[in-house]
């Protein structure tokens, strides 16, 4: 319990760094509520219209009418859209051909171009959707109407409009708990190492397994209350739903960060110096819950060898958790399998932390 | 006479700062293999290019037609069958565990009502809770029952013919991600490398006291922090080196552009990473607040680069911000260099940028490192 006492006192009275693990994600969330959203609107186009005829001219129009494009400053030649996509200035260039609207009068399938940038990919796949979408609504009243009088036969479930921010909440929520509870974890013991004090703990009756919880109760209740207070100010601000019960959502958001704590005494306990800890803690716990938890990248679309590794990255599961929670509304009889999947990586990471501490000290 | 001295101290700190990171095997395996290991394994979790999404079948019908249509639902692999239930429910219960991410649900009566040519109603329901697939998904299954859609398949016909607009992917034409994400990953790992290095490296000097001990020295400020920084800039070109090495062996990454842009680009990016550590080290007094203050800066910096989502899509009040991440211009170069082939002329404006930056951010990093001293 001293040691608990004595890592908290280090937690406030570093005050800076308090705010900023607390202030973080707040800061993170509010980007992704109000900046940046993976929906992809405004590509900036510019228009190349060799044809200058009221048929072109609703060509380009149709295409900036829903806001899918902004109309950047038309190019003289095709020549130019070339440098125009090199230099980044625009990410996509209409070129309507001469004659088009003569084709489209003689009854000739006339054919404009769409040139998309595709080094920025995310852009140019909505573009081409975009732009086919539009294009088969203006050109045939008939489908459009016919497609509206059928209905809405594809349902998105769970989350109709399909807001990223729903979905980046519990994002930013494994991100910011991997982070805290791992890296800054990371770099409790290593620093005790760096110091020295580490051996002057060892002369007191404090035994090893004690020292190892007492760093741990401290930083958990950091988690608890960043957790806490991502969830309020998602659900506040942004109107993220909580279908499920919170109990629940709070005993994996536990169990995740006894997960983490554990990776990152491990790399605490192997690495002397806090730089190395840090580096090695990022390596093995942060980045695969970034990359590979399927928070950014779907799972389902890995090769099969990463997919196993992704077995081994306790943010998969506790993403599945969250999200079940959050936008499911899941009960615990449906996640059973995902915490207990959590419990045990818990266990057996915080095993392997006390066990390899034990080993450095013979 | 001066200049030598400066010059030879300069090369002192230099030496000094090379040989403690070479002594030190696990932080020479921070610095190199670390980024390139991340760029390997991560690099094939890159793949914004939903297909296989796991879809559960629930076909209430069971006529020849119903399985026709089931059949070619699945054809053009966006969908991967998964399991056939034969409830509804059941397809619902799915969606829920997260056993399948979509369900296709053909109800009683299909056959018979394509045969009265009614419109028929089948169901496809997507799990919304990750947005990106759920976007490919009901994009795609949207497309396919317009297609699928007895009756109105004419409309689109002739509605088709009247005028079409010929798409061209320029630059990377299969759309393949690993392409256009690989400079924003280049980056980040830059990024860590660098920043996190220098702003814990000289906060730990200042912990332990040895910065105050080489102040003493006639080694002056601005030099010593130089001398700090080119090694790292030199490990830095090394990653950048064998990740685009790497990312061209590995992912098909095209090196279109020339090398003296890509290395131009890069030693500014660097130049200007170094001054962040630096700044955040001058802002934190332990090695666990410069560590939490790269974060702080890294973290919202990777979201406003326009690595994960485009900044034209952001709100036009943000945009300006984006202009002050380093990571962005040299996003751009690199997309540029890399994919497009762009030359200095086309990314001049950008180049401008990061000097402008890079320049800026040392010399208030300079600054507070003098003012905290005396």
């Amino acid at each position: 319990m001293a040691v608990a006492h004595k890592e908290v006192l280090h937690i406030i009275r570093d005050a800076r760094a308090v705010y900023m693990a607390l202030g973080l994600p707040v800061v993170m969330l509010m980007l992704f509520g109000y900046g940046i959203s993976q929906d992809v609107d405004r590509i900036p186009m510019s228009v190349v219209d060799q044809d200058r005829t009221p048929a072109s001219r609703r060509m380009s129009e149709a295409l900036v009418a829903g806001g899918d494009f902004v109309r950047e400053p038309d190019l003289a030649s095709p020549d130019d859209a070339e440098t125009a996509l090199r230099s980044g200035r625009v990410k996509a260039v209409l070129l309507v051909p001469r004659g088009f609207e003569r084709d489209l009068a003689r009854g000739v399938p006339a054919a404009a171009q769409l040139l998309v940038d595709g080094s920025d990919g995310t852009t140019a796949t909505v573009a081409l959707g975009d732009a086919a979408g539009i294009l088969q609504a203006t050109s045939s009243e008939r489908a459009v109407r016919a497609s509206l009088s059928a209905g809405p036969r594809v349902r998105v479930r769970f989350n109709p409009t399909m807001r990223s921010t729903y979905n980046m909440v519990s994002g930013v929520i494994v991100l910011i708990l991997a982070m805290v509870a791992s890296l800054l974890s990371s770099l409790t013991i290593a620093r005790e190492w760096e110091q020295g004090s580490m051996e002057q703990l060892f002369a007191t009756p404090v035994s090893r397994s004690q020292i190892i919880v007492g760093k741990l109760i401290p930083y958990t209740g950091l988690g608890f209350v960043q957790t806490l207070l991502v969830i309020t100010v998602g659900s506040y601000m942004f109107g993220v739903p909580i279908r499920g019960s919170l109990v629940t959502l709070f005993g994996c958001s536990m169990l995740f960060l006894l997960a983490m704590l554990g990776t990152g005494l491990i790399a605490s306990v192997i690495a002397k110096s806090q730089l190395v800890a840090v580096q090695f803690a990022l390596m093995t716990s942060y980045m695969p819950v970034a990359m590979i938890s399927g928070f950014m990248f779907p799972i389902a679309n890995m090769p099969k060898w990463l997919q196993a590794i992704s077995m081994v990255v306790p943010g998969r599961y506790y993403l599945t958790t969250l999200r079940g929670v959050l936008l499911k509304g899941n009960g615990i009889d449906v996640l059973a399998r995902d915490a207990i999947t959590l419990a045990g990586f818990a266990s057996a990471l915080l095993v392997i932390a006390v066990w390899r501490f034990r080993r450095r000290l013979a | 006479m001066k200049v030598v001295m400066v010059l030879q101290s300069l090369l002192n700190v230099m030496k000094k700062e090379m040989s403690q990171t070479l002594r030190d095997r696990r932080m020479l395996a921070t610095l190199i293999v670390s980024p390139v290991l991340q760029l390997v394994v991560f690099g094939y979790a890159i793949d914004l290019d939903v297909d296989r999404i796991p879809t559960v079948v629930c076909d209430q019908d069971m006529t020849p037609r119903s399985r026709d249509l089931t059949q070619a639902f699945f054809a053009d692999r966006t969908f991967l069958r998964q399991s056939d239930v034969p409830d509804p429910s059941q397809a619902q219960d799915a969606l829920e565990t997260g056993r399948a991410a979509a369900a296709l649900i053909v109800p009683y009566g299909f056959a018979l009502r394509v045969a009265r040519a009614d419109a028929p109603a089948v169901q496809v329901i997507v799990d919304g809770t990750d947005v990106t697939l759920a976007q490919v998904g009901s994009n795609a299954a949207s497309q396919f029952l317009l297609l699928q859609g007895i009756g109105h398949d004419e409309s689109v016909r002739t509605g088709a013919a009247a005028a079409s607009l010929v798409p061209r992917v320029m630059y990377n034409q299969r759309l393949k991600s690993a392409v256009y994400m690989l400079p924003g990953v280049l980056a980040t790992l830059l990024l860590n490398v660098t920043a996190i290095v220098t702003a814990m490296g000289l906060a730990r000097e200042r912990e332990t006291g040895t910065l105050e001990q080489i102040l003493v020295t006639p080694i002056r400020p601005a030099v010593l922090l130089a001398g700090k920084c080119v090694p790292y800039i030199l490990f830095g070109l090394i990653d950048v080196l064998a990740i685009l090495l790497l990312g061209n062996l590995v992912f098909d990454v095209p090196f279109r552009g020339s090398f003296g842009v890509v290395a131009l680009g890069s030693f500014l990016y660097l130049f200007s990473t170094l001054g962040i550590g630096i700044l955040i080290a001058t802002l934190s007094s332990s090695q666990q607040q410069a560590m939490l203050g790269a974060f702080a800066f890294m973290l919202p910096a990777m979201l406003l680069s326009g690595f994960m989502s485009p900044i034209s899509s952001m709100p036009a009040w943000l945009r300006p911000f984006t202009m002050l991440i380093p990571m962005r211009h040299y996003i751009e170069i690199m997309r540029g260099c890399l994919l497009k082939g762009a030359g200095i002329r086309d990314l001049a404006q950008q180049m401008i940028a990061l000097t402008l930056l890079g320049i800026g951010i040392l010399a208030i990093s300079v600054a507070r490192f003098r003012r905290r001293l005396t």
